[in-house]
Parts: structure tokens; sequence; C-alpha cells
């Protein structure tokens, strides 16, 4: 068996940071696809949801692959609040309410409390194959179906899960959607 | 019993308690004996109780079954938690083999052995609890009474467990009588769920969830606070469930390939990983030499991935982005690895019965290589960074402390139990594919806070790398899949095998029963299923403030515990 080590070990002395220059590291990494998709789609938000579009983001039964590629979107490689999309954390502040999962029966009540939180106009978006028609869940006692079967649903994005570029695409078809 | 003296405490590694006076036979039999050793031992002391040798079945995968009386039954388990084994799974089959009711599968481990043993309890619509011995038993109980409407009669805890109030009271969906279809929910119901109720002066509740503020899987909390400290926790789950268990009966085994895959999505690989196991035991396939690498090589960049999202998100729960940043980045580029390796970035699809669904090149293997050194020198300037952080290391010290002795009770398992002074691994304790040759290095800390969880869960990120590295530098040539898995398959015979894989968050245990070429039942137990248990006694004394950096130090899956 190993030693057990002490507790903070790597614990460095902070005065030692203190005084060294900070810099910040530029971060090289580009996808000109992502960029002309972000591009595009910011100046929809600018015009069609004065400059900011708010997504509340709920989980009806994924199986939470759906959920990581979603808040994979805010990490540095899509960083999608630069094109005026951010998550936030109440349904009552939110324009978008993104979908994943067969809706389940234990999660239905939560599911239209939450959308009935939301003000108009709202859109939902249901993300992931089981969110779109219930997937592998659909003969299931335990699920409803796809989301559609509880909610209004405007678009959908299939797969499993979708990539994070592929959601964003999907935010895109909403928002030109809407505009029309 | 055999005449040499050998204690079972002397052929234990340094550090494993002592069992008493038990003997095992000579040298030569050693290394069998031990590789059986907690079957032995359970039937041991079953003869010591009852005065007979009880059958022993042996299953297929260093599994074994012993049938039990109900006097049997109810005089050894006593002994067995006094003996330190622990129950790592509990659960119900109607009608297995020719039995016309239910059997109850007990499953144990001892510490230090290999191999893992089920008692066979024969019960009608009504039983007893174990919960007082076994404080495991409590959930698995109450799932089986939902699920096949068995009443333990003296349990403490009667509530139901996965059906919601949506679901009428005589509904038992894993009867073989329920032919799995819609059902009529009960809309509006008129009963809330009980949850513990504390009064007195300044005691105040705050429920939480099922929805929550950041983009998580749905649950709820209800915690019970004095000002600020908690005193005490409840967690309610299994808002998610989806009835996967059911949703396997009645399937061919490579149907169930994507039930297995959707029961926790990060944990894709671990959870296919163990099914195909089982189904191969059944069948008899012996997997490639390849393969076996290709699998552990996927199942450990799970385990990176995984664990970077805990780590990263342990950082923002105490709200210091800057800090977190250089882990989403590594992430991602984890995320990318695996779509180039399996052309998904959760590698769902990526492994099949008999082996691995696609080749991966060695030229692919070797980039990935190559990538794993830039990630190893990153992520070690990035862990650093944190450790400069003396309001960093203030917030995680001391927060959120698991004890040791709650472990074996509640069977917790993973790195945060390996954070609380265990060693438990089922990579070690009970190896499966190439872990059987090539072990991973252990990491355990003592302190079982927030701080140690993150050390372990850092310190395996580097493990899991340099056990790719190694794997990749040996990684024989030859076939990915057993040629012989179609027909086997196609042939299958009757029968069943519990295979356990080492998921990012600790022990999967999956059972699978096959009848007539076709799954009759599917149990499967993941990690996450026991450790939330866990974070219901490390947060009470900790302030409301901190339960979210808890919850995240812990990371369980709603979804694999749910099913």
């Amino acid at each position: 068996m190993q030693e057990p080590t002490s507790e903070v070990k790597w614990m460095v002395n902070p005065l030692t940071y203190v005084f060294r220059p900070k810099v910040t590291e530029k971060f090289e990494f580009s996808d000109s696809e992502l960029e002309t998709l972000g591009s595009e789609l910011k100046t929809k938000v600018n015009r069609v949801f004065g400059h900011s579009l708010a997504i509340r983001e709920l989980d009806s039964g994924s199986d939470n692959s759906t959920e990581i590629e979603i808040s994979n979107l805010a990490s540095p490689h899509y960083d999608i609040e630069r094109f005026g999309i951010y998550f936030v954390a109440s349904p009552r502040h939110a324009d978008v309410l993104l979908v994943t999962g067969a809706v389940t029966l234990n999660m239905a009540e939560a599911v239209l409390k939450t959308y009935e939180a939301m003000p108009s106009p709202k859109f939902v978006v249901a993300v992931g194959d089981d969110a779109c028609d219930g997937g592998i869940y659909k003969d299931s006692y335990a699920v409803l179906g796809g989301v559609d079967k509880i909610l209004p649903v405007d678009i959908k994005i299939p797969g499993n899960p979708p990539s994070p570029k592929e959601i964003l695409r999907g935010i895109f078809s909403l928002v030109k959607k809407v505009s029309v | 019993m055999n005449s040499n003296k050998n204690t079972v405490s002397s052929l234990l590694p340094a550090g494993s308690k002592s069992r008493g006076n038990y003997q095992i036979p000579s040298n030569s039999a050693v290394l069998a004996t031990l590789s059986v050793l907690a079957t032995r031992y359970s039937t041991d002391l079953m003869i010591d109780i009852a005065g007979k040798e009880p059958k022993i079945i042996k299953g297929k995968n260093n599994e074994f079954y012993i049938p039990l009386t109900e006097k049997e039954f109810l005089t050894t388990v006593p002994a067995l938690s006094e003996k330190g084994f622990v129950l790592i799974s509990l659960f119900c089959v109607q009608n297995f083999e020719e039995d016309p009711d239910f059997t109850l599968f007990y499953i144990f481990r001892l510490d230090s052995s290999t191999d893992v043993f089920a008692f066979m309890r024969y019960v009608r619509r009504e039983t007893t609890s174990i919960a007082t011995v076994f404080p495991s038993a409590c959930w698995y109980e109450r799932e089986i009474r939902d699920g096949f409407g068995i009443e333990f009669t003296d349990a403490f805890d009667k509530r139901r467990l996965f059906l919601h109030e949506a679901y009428p009271e005589d509904f038992h969906p894993l009867l073989k009588s329920f032919k799995n279809g819609k059902i009529k929910a009960i809309k509006n119901p008129k009963e809330a769920y009980p949850f513990k109720k504390v009064e007195g002066e300044g005691v105040y509740q705050i429920p939480v969830g099922p929805v929550h503020a950041g983009i998580i899987e749905p649950g709820h909390f209800r915690f019970n606070v004095i000002g600020e400290p908690i005193f005490n926790l409840e967690i309610r789950l299994f808002y998610k469930h989806r009835g996967i268990e059911k949703l396997a009966e009645g399937k061919d085994p490579s149907a169930c390939i994507p039930i297995a895959e959707a029961i926790s999505g990060d944990e894709t690989v671990a959870n296919t990983v163990a099914f195909c196991t089982a189904v191969e035991k059944i069948s008899g396939i012996e997997i490639p030499e390849r393969a076996n690498y290709l699998r552990a090589i996927l199942l450990e960049l799970e385990r990176i991935y995984s664990h970077m999202g805990d780590l990263s998100g342990m950082i923002t729960d105490i709200g210091f982005p800057r800090m977190t940043t250089p882990f989403l980045i590594l992430r991602e580029n984890i995320f990318r690895q695996n779509e180039f390796l399996t052309d998904s970035r959760f590698m769902k699809g990526a492994i099949d019965l008999g082996g691995v669904k696609k080749e991966i090149s060695g030229e692919a293997l070797s980039k990935l290589s190559l990538y794993l050194k830039t990630f190893v020198s990153q992520f070690e300037s990035a862990t650093e960074d944190v450790h400069t952080s003396s309001s960093l290391i203030d917030r995680f010290s001391t927060t959120g402390i698991l004890k040791k002795k709650l472990i074996a009770p509640l069977n917790i398992t993973g790195p945060i139990a390996r954070a609380a002074g265990t060693t438990y691994d089922v990579r070690f304790d009970h190896p499966y594919g190439i872990y059987k040759d090539i072990p991973p290095e252990r990491t355990i800390k003592i302190a079982g806070d927030v701080l140690s969880r993150f050390e372990v869960k850092a310190t395996e990120v580097l493990n899991s790398a340099s056990l790719i590295n190694k794997l990749i530098a040996s990684i024989p040539e030859g076939a990915i899949i057993a040629e012989t898995t179609e027909f086997a398959i196609s042939n299958i015979p009757d029968g069943y095998a519990l295979s356990m894989v080492e998921a990012a968050r600790g022990q999967n245990l999956h059972w699978v029963y096959i009848r007539n070429g076709l799954i009759n039942r599917y149990k499967i137990r993941t990690a996450s299923f026991c450790n939330w248990q866990a974070i219901e006694h490390a947060v009470p004394g900790n302030i409301v403030p901190d339960f979210p950096l808890i919850n995240k130090s812990f990371n369980l899956s709603y979804a694999g515990t749910d099913l």
C-alpha cells in the first residue's frame, strides 16, 4: 500500500507569485467555420433579440452527454457569449428553453412548470435524439416521448449527442426562423 | 480444513486487517485460494453457523452463487457484516431458472480478494429487510419494492424510490406480467413525498431542485439549516428514471449496446465494456488481445475527460474562472482526440460484443501518445497554478469530509473513496481485461475532504495518461474482434454472469441473465447509486455556500443512478 502523503503537499508560498510578472497566454486556436457561423448568428441576434439571447437549459431525462456538450459551448474553444448568447439560471430570464432527453414521467411536471415560468414570447428547442422523438426510450413506460409531447417545439437538433457546433447551428436556425 | 497454519492475514497485503483465526490450505493452493477467498471465507462461516456446507455454484466470471434457505440466510448475514464483508449489490429476478417466484441476489465482496459471491434468497410477496445490518441495502430494498412489489415488512424506510407520485401505487414495472408500454400517469397527485421533518427554533428548510440553476441534471436536495450551517441533507433522485432495465428485457444482446451506452453518457465506455464482458462470459467468447488493449485505452481516455470536468467544476464553484480555463481547454482537446479515434466525442459505438467496432491504426495511436505528452505538461502547469492560490486551498481544505468508516457500510467506491483512505479499485481488486497484466498506479489520500478529492482526481488523470502511453507502447497487432462472435451470440446458451468495471466514478456492476437467446434480466448498478449516499453524510456541518463545491467534488451521475 502506498504511504499516505500529507494534505497540502503542493501548497506553494503565494508570496513568491505576488511579485511574478503577470502574463496572459494566447490561446492558439481558430475554427473559421465556427467564426463564420458565430458572426452570422450575432448579426441576427442583434436584430431579432435586441443584442442578447438568453437560454435556459432543462434536462428532462437525457443521458447527461447532451448537458456536457451544451455547457461546452461556454468553454474557450466555442465561447458563445461572444455572439450575444448566454445561459441564464432562471426560466424567468430566458428567451429560449433548450430541453434535452425524452421527457420522463417523473420530470413532466417540472418541465411544464419551467416552461410556464418563462416570459412570452418564448421558444423551445429539443436537443438530442431522445428529446426529438423519444429515441431509444420511445416505447418505455417511464417516458412520455419527445419534448413535443408536452411543449410546443420550435426546432429539433438531432444527435447522440449533437456536437457543440451542431447545437449552435440549431440555435442559428431558430433565430432565422423567428426573424422571418 | 488443511493442517497448514497460514492465516489469512499473512497472505493479505501489509496494512490489511487480520480476519481472526481463519485458515487456508497449503501453499501450492495459495494463489488459487486467494482468488476465491471471499467465497471460501463465507462458506466456512456458514459451516460454523449452520453446521453444514452450502451448495456453491461457480459463476462465469469469478463470481459464486450460494442458494440458501431462509434460516441459513438470516443466521449468516449478521456474521458477514461483523467480519467486514461489503454488500455491493442487491437485486431481484422473477422466475429465475425454474423458480415460480422471486430470487433475491445479495452480492458481497471482501477486501483483498478478487472474487465476489451472491447469496440467493427465495421469496414470495413478502420478506425481511437487512438494512439495519447492511445500511446500503436500504435503497436496494426500496428499488425492489418499486420494481417487483415485494414488501420488506420490517424495513425502516418504506417510501417509494424510483417511482414518483405520477405512478399509480400498485404499478410494478419489472414484473414479468407487465408488458412494457405507456401507462396512465396520475395527474395532480394528492400526496407529497414525505421528507424527513426537522423542527425547532431557528430551523428552516431549503428545497432545491429538481431544476437547478446551472446546466446540470435534475435532482432534489432538501436542506435543514440553522443559519448558515447545514445539519441535515436529504437527497431525492430518480427524476430521470427512463426504465432502462425493463427496456433491455426481451432484446437480443447486440441490440442492448445502445441501451448500455445510454446509462450515463460520460460513462459510455465503462458501461458498454461491463455489459459486453458479461455477455462474452456467458457465450464463451475470448476477446483478442489487441481489443483488450484498445478497450483499456478508451476506458482511460474516458476517465481523463470525466475527471477534467470535475476538476474545472470544483474551481468554477468557488468562483475562480481564470483557473478553470486551462482545464476546459485540455478537456475539449481530449474530446477531439476521442472523436478522432472513434468518430464520437463520447466514444459511443466504439465497443462491440467480442472486441471493439473500429480499428484504431498505429498511426492514430502514436498521434494520441504524442498529444498526451503536451497534455501532461500543460496539465501539470495548470494544477501547479491551482496550488498557488491560498484562497482556493482555504475553500477546498477540510470542506465536505467523507469519513472512512462510512465507506464499507455504504459501499462507496471510486476516487472519492480513495481520497478518504481506502485502496479499493476494481482494476486491482477484481482485475479485468488488460489490467490483469498492466495495472495502473494507485493513488490514495486520507483526509476525505474536497482538497483530497481534487488531488486524487488530478493524480489519476496523470496516471491514466501514463497508462495509455504504456498501452500504446506495447499494443500487439491482430484482430480487434473475436472471429467466433457472430456464431457465439446467435447460439448463446442460457446463463448469467456478473461483471464489474472501474468507471471514472467507481465500481459499476452489471448482471446479465440470458434465456432463449434474449435478455431476461439486466441489472445495472453504477457507482453513483451508492456514492450519492456519501454526499448526505459529507455535507452536514458545512455551510450552504459550500454545498455546490462538495457536490461537484463528488460529481455523481444522476442518469446512471435513475436508470
